[in-house]
């Protein structure tokens, strides 16, 4: 390839591309060594109940097995979580969920391993189970957590702002609808895994696919009651992770087998089956919502009441839930609202984070609801959409000003004069026979960062190495999403060397800093803003300790190019790995922090979060989403999509585009297919055939839109792109169903069998109305 | 540990058989390999015919073809004389798997399986396909339409193997039409799914109907009142709204993860409506 300095704005290839196609970049899965052991965890395999007795006898004297160790055998809390610490390591006394682990085995080969799991025994008392968000609100119901004040409600919340009761005697319209989406799973290409071993001076490293390296190390440390220094936390590349990877999977329990592996390299690496039990969900929540507006459409008051199932441990549960509620009004100006929510524990799966963080949920429920406005007036549904769209200087539905980049209008202008809005009705009365085809549109918005109560902070750190080269250590995570490409490109461009002089390392908590979580959109603008800063004092400083020895008496007259500083009078160069030889390695480093900025508004409501609410950021996007629907199947196809999306400027096109075609792939996957099944905590759904997520012939060709807004506080005037995206396909693919047929479905997913069932039954009650 | 034989030939093939006689037979491995993962099979004697030259190929007579029981899908679809004389079955091979596994599954694999979900079947009993069941010391010849007994089970004997599918050419029948029904497009199992032959008069009257539904009962599905009802008819919505109505009483659907049985049921006869466009 030839070589170039990898600037801003231009669609460089990815800076991980080349060694990941060739396979010489290492994935966690691909760490193996001499003398591998494998760990494998026992599950409980029933919902709720209490363990009287484990009986391992018989897979310890199975040749080739190492350890069984059970939660007696974990030192320090044996408490895991991020905020909450609810969760065991390692059973002790109650199961909580099918996927709680009861064992943990150590073996020389997974053959062996697979064996001795077998052949361990629990007894199990079962407890009667909660399997629903009804079930876990009785005022009798079991309590999932007995120390947990009382009930199942892990938090109720409310956001409010104005007086939404008395405001809806102003309304001359109010609608009602209640809409659920069901639980799904990441389904990332590489299950969770990791590999561990014990240095012979006693400390731990651990090779992780993490979205949270430094968080881990701290999680670790809680439940294993190891010293944070005697941990080091490797995260490669991931294979995926959207959201799923945020918290601990393998981690504690690695840690500990590494503790009895005697230096032995252990790896522990989850089958699909293993990662649908025992993996972080997306919450299924059900959403109530009363919408009143003036007959012009002006948005006047909104009620909603929202139930999070977050299974049987807090998670991120509390935050994926306070995010909901702070996005529950959508993109819109509404002077009176009152979100209402309650995040529940159930005896089902643990829910969490995965990519639009409890945004995708309500996203369907806002939307649907202004779909429904817009034909009970019958307004157009862009129009009433851009009537209410929030602008700069407006408070949102939190009570938040918006006093940064807002773009959503601009979002909506783009979708409405695209062709495909603009041409629909022709397309539409096109369909061919037994079908029928609609138009539908959404307009969604993400929050950024952590929010308030919980530094969202960045520390990057980049090095004129010994050969004159420049090396980011990279702080946070890169899971496919393409940071570590813009990372690249921030210090190519700020310091002018090509590609082949600029290395980067991945996540290591031994050689980078820590910089937070890959998540919440925040990844590139955190630590970018960090970096460009850090970059920026290593300009200044090859310049300075040039200026040394080129006996400059100005830095004026020296540029940095690539490899080299000229004095551009004089037309002498020093070549960068002759200056870095004669700098001491503290001299050759630049490290520096950066906070997101947060909303200043004094907010007298969600008091309930003490951590992850309000928001001060946003990404916006109007979706458009063209579909077919056949008469005699009730399969839906999405026939063609649109993306506008503010996410600020763009850094990479390339890596933008990405961003919006994957999450559009994998909300139309939310829209249509995805759904964890359950029976009584069970998961009915536990592999790739039975889980649905769209292939390649489900995804129709995809268009890209961006509208930049300039986000000053970003780095280059960017905002995260990552997860706004996979908000609009359900919503807007449910108003374009809607437009088809008018059947609105309120129950996700989209699937042919739920549509042609609400085909039959309008057609009876068409056929009862005349009589 | 499992033990795989790899026979070159049927001599092989028949030895074999005979030393192990518990042993299970594959060709693609596309079902049984998965199936051994889910159970953590362990132990077991495998024989693998993908080797077995005698066994793989097509090859046309006046007729119809003659197919290898381990011809590929994929090496199906690549016959231009398949693709053009008997389009119900491409059509159906078309839609099955993904192609890493039409790459690998064999039509006597998918016979053998006998899954009511398999998706040449509904094509190849409109077809009235035979098949040819060879032992060592001779071989029979038996329809399809009676070979599946139950789902997975069939009339195969000990010893016995499915050597060659023999289809005759539908001549005259200018409809000739699939569909399933799956949760995506590609890399599903069928819900549903419908093989159709229709022939016409010129003046458009139906001489003769062959339909065969899938995965909404036991094994494949076929309606003689439907076919019946549409015979002497011309192709309309009323007629084939009519028969569709006669083939939902002959299904007999199952609820699972997938479907619900009235799910099923609806869908199937819907198919038939599409023949009329």
């Amino acid at each position: 390839m030839k070589s170039f300095i990898p600037e801003i704005g231009c669609s460089i290839p990815r800076a991980d591309g080349e060694a990941k196609v060739s396979g010489e970049e290492k994935y966690a899965t691909d760490h193996y060594g001499d003398g591998l052991l494998w760990a494998g965890v026992r599950r409980a395999g029933i919902p709720h109940g209490r363990i009287r007795g484990l009986d391992a006898g018989q897979a310890k004297n199975l040749p080739g097995v190492i350890a069984i160790l059970t939660g007696r055998d974990v030192p320090g809390t044996n408490r895991q979580g991020i905020v909450h610490k609810d969760q065991p390591v390692l059973c002790t006394d109650k199961i909580r969920h099918c996927g709680d682990p009861v064992a943990l085995v150590l073996a020389e080969d997974r053959t062996v391993l697979a064996q001795a799991l077998a052949l361990i025994t629990v007894d199990i008392e079962p407890l009667p189970g909660i399997f629903s968000i009804d079930d876990a609100l009785r005022p009798d119901a079991p309590l999932v957590h007995e120390e947990h004040s009382g009930s199942n409600v892990l938090l109720a919340a409310t956001v409010d702002k104005g007086n939404a009761e008395e405001a809806f005697s102003e309304c001359d319209v109010i609608l009602e609808e209640t809409f659920t989406v069901p639980s799904v799973a990441h389904a990332f290409l590489e299950t969770e895994n990791g590999i561990a071993w014990q240095e012979p001076d006693g400390k731990i490293v651990l090779v992780v696919s993490t979205q949270a390296p430094f968080r881990d190390r701290f999680e670790i440390s809680h439940a294993l009651g190891i010293p944070m220094d005697r941990l080091r936390i490797i995260g490669p590349y991931l294979g995926g992770g959207f959201g799923g990877k945020d918290g601990a999977t393998v981690q504690c329990l690695l840690v500990l087998a590494a503790i009895h592996a005697g230096g032995r390299r252990v790896k522990m690496w989850w089958s699909r089956e293993e990662s649908m039990a025992a993996g972080f969900k997306r919450h299924a929540v059900r959403m109530e919502y009363r919408l009143g507006a003036g007959s012009d459409g002006t948005l006047h008051a909104l009620k909603c009441r929202l139930y999070y199932d977050t299974g049987a441990y807090a998670h991120l549960g509390g935050e994926v839930m306070a995010l909901g509620m702070e996005h529950a009004s959508g993109p819109y100006r509404i002077p009176h609202t009152l979100i209402e929510g309650w995040c529940v524990y159930t005896n089902n799966p643990v829910a969490g984070a995965m990519r639009g963080f409890g945004v995708a949920q309500v996203s369907f429920a806002f939307e649907g609801m202004m779909d429904r406005l817009a034909e009970k007036l019958r307004m157009d549904p862009l129009d009433l959409r851009m009537k209410n769209a929030l602008q700069r200087g407006d408070k949102n539905g939190a009570g938040v000003t918006m006093t940064h980049s807002t773009g959503i209008v601009s979002c909506l202008e783009a979708v409405g004069s695209h062709p495909l809005w603009k041409g629909k009705e022709q397309w539409m009365a096109e369909a061919p026979p037994f079908k029928k085809r609609g138009v539908g549109v959404a307009a969604v918005f993400n929050a950024m960062g952590y929010g308030r109560g919980l530094p969202d902070s960045a520390i990057a750190k980049v090095e004129l190495t010994a050969e004159g080269k420049i090396r980011v250590y990279c702080g946070v995570s890169d899971m496919g999403q393409g940071n570590a490409t813009a990372f690249f490109q921030i210090a190519g461009g700020v310091l002018g060397q090509e590609n082949d002089a600029i290395e980067l390392v991945q996540p290591d908590t031994a050689r980078t800093l820590p910089s937070g979580s890959a998540s919440a959109g925040r990844t590139t603008y955190t630590y970018g803003n960090a970096l460009i800063q850090a970059a920026e004092e290593l300009r200044r400083r090859i310049i300075g300790r040039a200026a040394l020895m080129i006996l400059a008496d100005t830095v004026d007259e020296l540029e940095l190019l690539p490899g080299r500083v000229k004095h551009l009078k004089s037309g002498r160069e020093i070549p960068l790995n002759i200056l870095a030889s004669v700098m001491p390695p503290e001299d050759r480093i630049c490290i520096s922090q950066f906070i997101m900025p947060v909303a200043r508004d004094g907010l007298e409501t969600g008091k309930a979060f003490f951590i992850g609410f309000p928001h001060l950021l946003f990404s916006y996007a109007a979706h458009l989403a063209a579909v077919e629907m056949d008469e005699l199947t009730g399969t839906l196809e999405v026939k063609a999509y649109l993306a506008a999306t503010d996410a600020g400027r763009v850094l990479n096109p390339q890596s933008y585009e990405q961003q919006v075609h994957g999450a559009i792939a994998q909300g139309i996957g939310y829209a249509l297919c995805e759904e964890i099944k359950l029976e009584e905590g069970r998961i009915l759904t536990p592999d790739l055939a039975t889980f649905i997520i769209p292939g390649a012939m489900d995804i129709p060709d995809m268009m890209s839109i961006s509208v930049e807004t300039c986000e000053t506080s970003g780095p280059y005037g960017m905002k995260g792109a990552g997860e706004v995206g996979i908000n609009g396909p359900l919503p807007a693919i449910a108003g374009a169903l809607a437009q088809a047929c008018g059947i609105r479905v309120k129950t996700a997913p989209l699937t042919a069998e739920r549509i042609l069932e609400a085909m039959v039954e309008q057609q009876t009650a068409c056929e009862r109305k005349p009589s | 540990m499992n033990r795989v034989l790899l026979p070159k030939n049927l001599p092989e093939l028949w030895s074999f058989l005979e030393n192990e006689p518990e042993a299970r037979v594959y060709a693609g491995g596309t079902d049984l390999l998965v199936q051994m993962r889910a159970r953590c099979a362990d132990n077991l004697v495998l024989i693998c015919l993908e080797r077995i030259a005698e066994l793989t190929g097509i090859r046309e007579d006046e007729d119809g073809f003659w197919i290898g029981a381990c011809t590929t899908f994929r090496h199906l679809l690549n016959h231009p004389r398949i693709r053009e004389q008997i389009p119900v079955l491409a059509k159906a091979l078309s839609t099955l798997g993904s192609p890493p596994i039409r790459n690998m599954a064999t039509i006597g694999g998918n016979i053998c399986t006998a899954s009511p979900a398999g998706d040449t079947l509904p094509p190849l009993y409109v077809l009235d396909a035979d098949l040819i069941l060879s032992t060592q010391s001779g071989e029979r010849v038996v329809p399809l339409s009676g070979f599946i007994t139950a789902p997975g089970k069939t009339q195969l004997e000990r010893g016995e193997v499915l050597t060659q599918i023999r289809i005759k050419k539908p001549e005259g029948y200018r409809v000739q039409h699939f569909e399933k029904v799956g949760q995506r497009k590609a890399l599903a199992c069928a819900i549903a799914s419908m093989a159709a032959l229709v022939k016409t008069s010129p003046a458009g009257v139906i001489e003769s109907a062959r339909i065969a539904w899938g995965s909404v009962g036991p094994t494949v599905v076929v309606s003689p009142d439907a076919e019946a009802a549409l015979t002497g008819k011309t192709l309309s919505p009323a007629v084939l709204e009519a028969a569709a109505d006669l083939a939902g009483k002959a299904m007999a659907p199952i609820d699972d993860i997938r479907a619900t049985a009235v799910y099923r049921r609806r869908v199937a006869a819907n198919l038939l409506l599409r023949i009329g466009t």
